[in-house]
């Protein structure tokens, strides 16, 4: 069994297993190395933040962790076991719900519609269960706190901000331990911003791992327990939130701090 | 948070407001002031005998239209139909003609034509990158030529008497012909509107990158879909075949191709995918036949009938868009 995470000198890491792991990911595409080495342990329970600047690899890491993109090198490990994803439908078999930065939503049908995608609901074998479809949408809605006219409202109809709570809506209906979201609170004003923080926050009290890229700092620092951060396509530290700064992650998202992966040859 | 947004049923009741704002309903006062027009001017265009006509010349379009539409509805297209619909006649014809089986396992062989067909559609697509309207316009081609190659450029006669009774026979009036459509109509109702692979044809085709991010098997699904506009474009050849009672090397061909997508796109159905429903598909198909006997019964210079096609392409197509543009937010 691997030590979870060679940053451990600086991270106490939470006791147990991690529930998803990267180690030494690499990725490229053609000449261009998106990622030359990843490595990376979420657990049960926290709030997992992943920040750096554009092109640091962020967005490949996490569709390595949705089953989009395989890596080229490197372990991905769920439980302790090492596991190959070779497409979404598999993370998902996994244990692992996403919610994209360009949302996934078919504009086209209606809210209950898109929140079950992946795991339609049946009657029997062949037949559509409209009904449980819509009341499941509508009981994760209503949890959430989030009041729509109807779940039978087109998503083609919705703002951006909307359409971003039910791809998160989405993600919780799935009820996988593990949750992924990529840049959440993009297209979010302030209330709505806290709103999300709330359901991620809930989503860890339920003992969930949930991952999250973001930009936004202040959202960060508000409710992250450990934060990684990424540069130019590596895994520079993680950190306790407590223990740490938003000087030292800035610099570090930077360059100005080249400290970090201590114990990394 | 509060969404405030007006609710867009999906199952809207029968008769309502938004009834009259559906595309089905345009096209039905359209086809009733034909009817109206033509009847004036000839009222023969009323007898039970010439809407029997309109009903029968339909259902062609209609079979093939809802195998079409439903590829549509996923994102596809399938220029190969015309062809496939002559190909699947012909093979039917030719194995109870000239291979000597029996007519009913000879229907099911045209059948299996038109999937592997379909199969073959679907995978130049998927496994040679080559874009559906261009592989499909290739294999028309191809498909084309092989039903010249198996018949010689001959018609296949006279097929036997039990086949053409499926074709021509007729129940209370009801010419069978429509009673298999309606039948075929019914199924494909059903599974567009009440299975998840319905849900997921439109996922598909309304947003085929959020379809996949969600794990649907998208590349299962569209192989599904081109085999089963393979399929219903033998059917309908098969029918046609047992109506007029042989297996004709010019029964199909660019001009059932192009009248197939014109019906499933006055139909409602969008070109960019994830919007439509099998009654449009059914009155598109009514609507392009009764244009075409209406203007042999008002004794109208043919040439009239394409440019009078073309206007309702045209306007239906621009009027799909601009729904979806008042519809939808766009966001890109």
């Amino acid at each position: 069994m691997i030590v979870p995470s060679q940053t451990a000198k600086s991270v106490p890491a939470p006791s147990g297993t991690p529930s998803l792991e990267l180690v030494a990911i690499g990725k490229s595409f053609g000449q261009v190395h998106a990622l030359t080495r990843v490595d990376f342990a979420a657990f049960p329970g926290e709030v997992h933040f992943i920040v750096g600047d554009n092109g640091a690899g962020k967005s490949t890491t996490l569709k390595i962790l949705a089953g989009i993109y395989q890596p080229d090198s490197g372990e991905l490990r769920i439980n302790g076991t090492q596991t190959i994803m070779r497409d979404p439908s598999e993370a998902h078999l996994q244990g692992i719900a996403v919610v994209h930065q360009d949302l996934a939503l078919v504009e086209c049908l209606d809210i209950a519609t898109n929140m079950a995608l992946g795991a339609i609901p049946r009657r029997g074998r062949f037949l559509l269960d409209r009904a449980r479809m819509e009341s499941d949408a509508a009981k994760v809605l209503a949890d959430l706190k989030i009041r729509v006219g109807s779940v039978r409202t087109q998503i083609g109809l919705l703002s951006g901000g909307e359409r971003q709570i039910i791809a998160i809506a989405r993600a919780v209906r799935m009820n996988r331990p593990i949750i992924l979201l990529d840049e959440p609170t993009a297209a979010l004003g302030v209330r709505e911003t806290g709103h999300v923080g709330e359901i991620l926050e809930e989503l860890r009290n339920q003992g969930k791992t949930v991952i999250c890229i973001s930009h936004d700092l202040e959202f960060v620092f508000t409710h992250a327990e450990r934060i990684t951060v990424m540069r130019l396509g590596n895994t520079v530290a993680t950190r306790l939130r407590n223990e740490t700064s938003r000087d030292e992650i800035v610099g570090m998202i930077t360059g100005s701090i080249v400290a970090a992966k201590e114990g990394v040859q | 948070m509060t969404i405030m947004t007006t609710p867009g049923p999906i199952r809207r009741p029968f008769l309502s407001a938004e009834a009259f704002l559906r595309p089905e309903t345009t096209l039905i006062l359209v086809i009733l002031a034909i009817g109206v027009a033509t009847a004036l001017r000839n009222p023969n265009f009323l007898n039970v005998g010439n809407l029997t006509d309109i009903g029968r010349a339909a259902v062609i379009y209609f079979v093939m239209g809802c195998g079409a539409s439903l590829l549509m509805i996923g994102g596809g297209l399938d220029f190969s139909v015309g062809s496939v619909f002559t190909l699947g006649g012909i093979a039917a014809a030719w194995l109870m003609q000239i291979a000597g089986v029996p007519w009913p396992l000879a229907i099911i062989g045209g059948l299996v034509v038109g999937v592997i067909a379909g199969y073959i559609n679907s995978q130049v697509i998927a496994r040679l990158h080559v874009p559906p309207i261009i592989a499909t316009l290739g294999t028309y081609f191809i498909f084309t030529g092989l039903c010249v190659q198996i018949t010689g450029g001959q018609d296949i006669v006279p097929l036997p008497v039990g086949f053409q009774y499926i074709g021509q026979g007729s129940l209370l009036g009801v010419p069978f012909v429509v009673i298999y459509a309606i039948v075929i109509g019914l199924i494909f109702w059903f599974v567009l509107e009440r299975t998840p692979f319905g849900v997921e044809i439109r996922a598909v085709g309304g947003n085929r990158k959020a379809a996949l991010a969600n794990g649907l098997k998208v590349a299962r699904l569209e192989m599904a879909l081109y085999v089963v506009g393979g399929a219903t474009a033998a059917l309908a050849g098969i029918i046609y075949t047992a109506r007029v009672g042989s297996g004709q090397v010019a029964a199909g061909g660019a001009n059932v191709t192009l009248s197939v997508v014109t019906a499933v796109l006055i139909g409602g159905i969008s070109l960019l995918g994830g919007l439509g429903s099998i009654t449009g598909v059914a009155v598109g198909a009514i609507l392009l036949s009764e244009i075409d006997n209406a203007l042999v019964i008002a004794a109208v210079p043919p040439q009239y009938n394409t440019i009078v096609v073309g206007v309702i392409l045209i306007a239906a197509v621009a009027i799909d868009h601009i729904r979806r543009e008042r519809l939808y937010r766009i966001r890109r």
